[in-house]
């Protein structure tokens, strides 16, 4: 039995390989890559600095074994919806008795990436406290007790909320999670390290009753066993790699039980809260949408972006890049002209990089439009419409934030008319854009990198990179009028507003009447873009 | 396409739906090979056939989804192809695959709907409450599409097709995957419908739906229409199924392949 789940984690990880588009798998590289400098540099860690610094050892070695098991236990959690070997019901079917199940899925688990670095991490602390004689032994049982704790931990949590993970909501959730955690985790090393630097001797010894509380929770007592071990304390030793032991006997208990609830009894049915309803339009955009079509298109699209994780990602990525950029004006003295303002232009620029495919979201449902016999130019107007009104808002926050920081609210209303220009220009190269090189974003919430039409991903690659140079460009004119004020007589720069407004109004009308013109005859066409390749 | 010839245009009631030798391929695989096809008013029409057979296709064509390759299709005398908005004013469409916009409630699904098809907002919401109570879906009105189950979706899919009273209704396999009692609504909402003039164009595999429902059937074989009458006529005295088994010819391999299957397994 055991065999047949190994070999299943095993297939499943070279289909996976095998069925992916390229882009995938370069991505699989860089995780690997990513994971290796992880796996060398925890091994150099636990192998180096306790002979280097033996009074930080126990200290290192609890805070490692600790972020490992709660590591553990949250990647799985993220990454449950992606992969299929992690889902216990998927086996539900199947004549097999939990302890069965438990020993193979535990064997299975240990297959892969994760696994492999962890253990070549954990290597290090058998280097690093290992000492010919009996204690070896315990430094590389207290080694193992530890990987058995992350291994058996991980997969009792996530067998206990396979149930919870599996429901739309939760996935929708861990779509925002993984993509700011991703962020979060780049910001959090740079803190880190910083804070690392200024770490003096005292700050150590403020942190050993610290030391002492995790030194009682599992992997802590697995620390303390190896540290023990290889310091020659051998009845110690054994005290707490047996507690620690203990700890996985339980976890597995734990998970056993869970998966006994999870194989016999019925989900219940998927339950979702259902909202007062409140009609299409937003309550305080009702005055400011025309109640036609291009009001319901606006309203849809303002929706989707409160509702749908893709969206919801990329405006919460644009909102951290703004705040970033925030922070970096405020803690830089020679970055605090009140002139910064106008660097909220950027956002307005970034804001319309969303807009370059317009139709991706809609897929296969755009047939709703075609149907509909939508008309194409008020169609486009209403998406305009939606991205007009979150880029402008973005805009102005980051505006009066840049403001607030510099001191310069004079530039804000300049800054928020050159924004609506920025945008308006942006939305003229994506309208043709974007009926002329659709393609669909997959309807699958559920992988955040997935791409669908992965013949189409270089030619996708190309043509937005040849629309962000075309923005660019037409943007330029404008830049170069804002720095000619600049350096001239800045009160001159009022006058850039009306002029910025005229200018990028005028191409957005080019722009949406090229692309309406062109989709009035081929909304077919476009429809057929939009929906995923099936055989005839 | 050419104008080709167009018997019922300028008469004084068109037919419900006139299709003129209509062809699809996809690649060198003909998937519609030319369809001849009159549905006259208030009529409940069945359109059968294997997988594969190009019904889908079909009402891909004749709604104005997906583009013939040659061919007339007149809905209510309107050329579908050459003056689709007015056409599209006069057809409601449930298709097959039920790709909708999930993210939106149901009912806010049904305003997107209307207005996309510049129908009063007053006219809609009464329409559309009125629509959500008759299918059962008033207590799902607040909740998310991408949350409904599959028989809830089709209904929400039928409310928006019907909201703007068309003259036409093409359903695609309507109810494929539908619990009885929901099956019984809308089966009890379509015979209303077609008793006031309208017409309804449905694809099934249900042959017995077909055979009760249905005053004419045709029978879809190879992108062909093989068959095509009252469903009397149709039927020969025979039950629907077995006209249907004769006319598209089934395989009776598999009979001695599966021998084991009758013996068990401890």
């Amino acid at each position: 039995m055991a065999g047949h789940l190994v070999g299943l984690r095993l297939a499943l990880l070279r289909n996976g390989l095998r069925r992916s588009s390229w882009p995938q798998q370069v991505g699989l590289a860089l995780g690997a890559l990513a994971g290796l400098p992880l796996a060398f540099g925890g091994f150099l860690l636990l192998a180096l600095v306790p002979r280097a610094e033996p009074r930080a050892g126990l200290l290192l070695v609890e805070a490692v074994f600790l972020l490992l098991f709660c590591g553990w236990g949250l990647f799985p959690l993220l990454s449950f919806a992606g992969d299929a070997s992690l889902d216990p019901s998927r086996l539900a079917l199947l004549p097999l008795a939990p302890r069965e199940l438990v020993a193979g899925l535990s064997l299975a688990a240990c297959i892969g990436v994760a696994p492999l670095c962890t253990l070549v991490a954990l290597g290090g602390a058998v280097v690093g406290f290992g000492a010919l004689g009996p204690g070896l032994v315990l430094v590389v049982a207290a080694v193992l007790v530890q990987f058995a704790l992350c291994i058996v931990g991980s997969r009792a949590l996530l067998t206990a909320l396979s149930r919870q993970l599996r429901s739309r909501r939760a996935r929708d959730l861990v779509i925002v999670l993984v993509s700011v955690t991703a962020l979060g985790f780049n910001l959090a090393l740079q803190v880190g390290a910083r804070l690392a630097e200024r770490l003096e001797r005292s700050d150590l010894e403020a942190l050993r009753p610290v030391a002492r509380v995790l030194g009682w929770l599992p992997p802590g007592l697995a620390a303390r066993a190896l540290v023990d071990a290889g310091a020659g304390r051998l009845l110690d030793a054994t005290a707490e790699l047996a507690g620690a032991a203990l700890a996985v006997v339980a976890l597995g208990w734990w998970w056993w039980r869970s998966l006994e609830r999870v194989l016999t009894t019925a989900e219940p049915a998927a339950r979702s809260r259902a909202r007062q309803p409140a009609g299409l339009v937003p309550g305080p955009l009702r005055r400011l949408l025309p109640a036609d079509q291009r009001g319901a298109v606006a309203a849809k699209e303002l929706r989707y972006l409160a509702r749908h994780p893709r969206l919801r990602v990329a405006w919460v990525i644009s909102c951290l890049l703004g705040l970033a950029l925030v922070v970096f004006v405020g803690i830089s003295d020679g970055l605090r002209h009140p002139w910064m303002v106008l660097a909220s232009l950027g956002m307005a620029f970034l804001a319309a990089q969303n807009s370059l495919n317009q139709y991706g979201f809609d897929g296969a449902a755009y047939w709703t439009q075609v149907v509909a016999g939508a008309d194409p130019r008020g169609d486009l107007v209403g998406r305009n419409l939606a991205s007009m009104v979150t880029g402008i808002l973005t805009t102005a926050v980051l505006a009066v934030a840049l403001a607030a920081v510099t001191g310069g609210w004079l530039y804000v209303p300049v800054a928020l008319c050159l924004g609506a220009g920025v945008l308006a220009l942006s939305l003229g190269v994506a309208d043709v854009v974007s009926v002329r090189f659709a393609y669909p974003l997959p309807d699958d919430a559920t992988n955040l990198w997935a791409v669908q039409g992965t013949g189409q991903g270089c030619l996708v690659g190309v043509v937005q990179m040849v629309a962000f140079a075309a923005q660019g460009v037409l943007v330029l004119p404008l830049v170069a009028v804002v720095v000619a004020g600049l350096v001239a007589w800045t009160p001159a720069l009022v006058l850039v507003c009306p002029l910025a407004i005229a200018y990028g109004v005028f191409l957005w009308r080019v722009g949406l009447g090229l692309g309406a013109s062109w989709l009035t005859g081929h909304q077919p066409e476009l429809l057929a873009a939009l929906s995923p390749r099936r055989p005839a | 396409m050419s104008a080709g010839d167009s018997p019922q245009q300028g008469a004084g009631s068109p037919a419900a739906l006139s299709v003129r030798g209509l062809r699809k391929a996809f690649g060198s695989k003909v998937a519609v090979g030319g369809i001849d096809l009159d549905i006259p008013h208030g009529c409940f029409f069945g359109l059968v056939g294997p997988n594969g057979a190009g019904k889908t296709t079909t009402l891909g064509m004749v709604t104005g989804l997906l583009r013939p390759d040659a061919g007339l299709v007149l809905v209510d005398g309107v050329e579908v192809w050459r003056d689709p908005v007015a056409a599209k004013r006069r057809i409601g469409v449930l298709p097959e695959d039920l790709r909708l916009f999930d993210r939106l409630t149901g009912a806010e699904l049904l305003t997107y709907n209307g207005l996309l098809r510049a129908m009063a907002p007053d006219v809609v919401e009464a329409r559309a409450g009125e629509l959500l109570d008759v299918l059962g879906l008033a207590d799902a009105a607040g909740t998310l599409v991408v949350d409904y189950s599959h028989g809830m979706r089709k209904k929400i899919a039928l409310a928006a097709a019907l909201l703007h009273a068309p003259r036409v209704l093409f359903l695609d396999e309507p109810f494929e995957a539908i619990d009885p009692v929901s099956a019984r609504t809308i089966r009890g909402l379509l015979e209303r419908y077609t008793a006031g003039g309208a017409t309804v164009v449905f694809s099934s595999h249900v042959m017995e739906l077909v055979e009760r429902l249905c005053d004419r059937v045709g029978i879809m074989h190879l992108g062909r229409l093989i068959a095509e009458g009252p469903t009397d006529q149709v039927r020969a005295g025979r039950s629907l199924e077995d006209a249907f088994v004769d006319l598209v010819g089934a395989s009776h391999a598999g009979a001695e392949e599966l021998g084991w299957l009758g013996t068990w397994s401890a």
